[in-house]
């Protein structure tokens, strides 16, 4: 009786092991399929996945904007975007480094607020409810550190290899200021033809509301995705 | 009330500048596009540049990983026409009987088997080796490369599963042990990212139906 059953199994997997012909392996596509295939230092490989983070990263374009929003010299705007440049560097860096794997949803979250915040601010929500301007340096630092540990998760899920690590991971996070950069170019040139409409003022406030808007929705996938994927 | 002042004029960049620099910033685009985005994305690299930055061999990598999934998806498709067919098909009984006796006749030894192989991979190939095993069969293994370092997947698959159970890249040499975690083919896809001809030794003890390659 027990030999039948036995072979009876055997029979049924036979089936299965016929029908399962070969099947490569589980397949990583795309930048993270690349970054797993590969070890060793790769400066210009990981300086341009760094770019292209921070340039289709929507999230932190939108908080560059709000930040940069209105900002009109070149000397403002080149302290705000290197403070939030430290902010973000130093989390993202050390964030990797001694793997504070953060929960993405959550972080993703904060950044939505962020944005949020940001555009609040602009509208000077702060000083009409609270009777105060918030530090907006310390805020944009701070904010900065919450981004950062949002690039750590994210590189964290990479998987990098340890070989040629750290190499890597400067050149990525060098990426991500240049994307920086090139981001806040074409935010600047394309500010620049509106600021000079005479109802740029007017535009301005509609603007805030609609970033505030998209930081509501940010937040809101977000966080839905955490309850979601839990 | 907004938390900023009006911007003056004076402070603005002017109409000349603005149109001059959305012109360079139109260029600078194009010349990144051809140069480093199209090499690192698609492998589309007409300048040469992308080849010698080292990300034309980032959109190779990209490319071929999806060529490699969606060939795996239509075998998944294939498979399940196939399962449709064999449900109305009878004449498949016969591989079935046969696949029936050549298991069952391996299964009869359930004593510890060893069995050493050697792989020749050649750059940028890849090469499959499995072994076929019942849920609870537990292998040894140790494997090792010489003349370069080589990536592997140690996974499993079959009715229905499919499990990573190690990964390595860059690798010379790995030693441990699974347990098959379900019914079905269990082994190693190596592929060789380094610049020579690489020599795979596989070692494996322990419990298993038989090896398929």
């Amino acid at each position: 009786m027990k030999l039948n059953i036995k072979i009876f199994i055997f029979f049924c997997i036979s089936v299965l092991v016929f029908l399962e012909s070969a099947h490569a392996h589980n397949v990583t596509e795309g930048d993270a399929g690349y970054i797993q295939e590969i070890w060793g230092v790769h400066v210009v490989p990981f300086t341009y996945l760094g770019a292209k983070h921070m340039v289709t990263g929507y999230d932190h374009i939108l908080f560059l904007f709000g930040v940069i929003f209105f900002l009109y010299k070149f000397k403002d705007i080149a302290i705000y975007v290197s403070i939030f440049a430290f902010g973000h560097s130093t989390t993202m860096l050390l964030g990797v480094i001694y793997g504070w794997g953060a929960n993405a949803y959550i972080v993703d979250a904060i950044i939505g607020l962020s944005v949020v915040y940001k555009a609040l601010d602009n509208l000077g929500a702060y000083q009409r409810w609270f009777g105060f301007q918030p530090n907006t340096k310390l805020a944009t630092l701070i904010f900065g550190f919450i981004h950062g540990t949002g690039l750590a998760t994210k590189i964290l899920d990479y998987k990098i290899a340890e070989d040629g690590l750290l190499i890597n991971l400067l050149s990525f996070n060098v990426g991500v200021e240049i994307g920086q950069i090139i981001a806040l170019v074409v935010i600047l040139i394309l500010m620049g033809f509106w600021r000079r409409l005479p109802n740029f003022m007017q535009h301005a406030y509609s603007a805030n509301v609609i970033m505030m808007f998209l930081g509501f929705i940010l937040m809101g996938l977000q966080i839905t995705g955490y309850f979601v994927n839990i | 009330m907004l938390n900023a002042q009006k911007p003056d004029l004076t402070q603005l960049p002017s109409s000349y500048q603005l149109i001059r620099s959305t012109i360079i910033a139109a260029i600078s685009a194009i010349i990144i596009l051809i140069t480093i985005i199209l090499p690192a994305e698609y492998a589309i690299d007409p300048t040469g540049i992308g080849r010698v930055l080292g990300l034309t061999e980032m959109g190779e990598i990209k490319k071929e990983l999806s060529e490699e999934a969606e060939a795996d998806r239509k075998l998944d498709q294939e498979k399940k026409e196939k399962i449709n067919d064999t449900k109305n098909n009878q004449s498949n009984l016969f591989h079935h009987i046969f696949n029936f006796l050549s298991i069952s006749a391996n299964a009869q030894e359930h004593i510890t088997k060893q069995d050493n192989i050697e792989l020749i991979i050649k750059p940028k190939a890849s090469a499959e080796w499995k072994l076929v095993m019942l849920k609870g069969q537990q292998v040894q293994y140790e494997i090792q490369a010489e003349g370069g370092k080589i990536n592997y997947d140690l996974h499993g698959h079959g009715s229905g599963n499919s499990q990573t159970y190690e990964k390595g890249r860059g690798s010379k040499s790995s030693k441990g042990e699974f347990v098959a975690a379900f019914d079905g083919e269990h082994g190693w896809f190596f592929r060789n990212r380094d610049k020579s001809d690489i020599k795979v030794t596989i070692k494996v003890s322990g419990n298993y139906n038989k090896i398929k390659k």
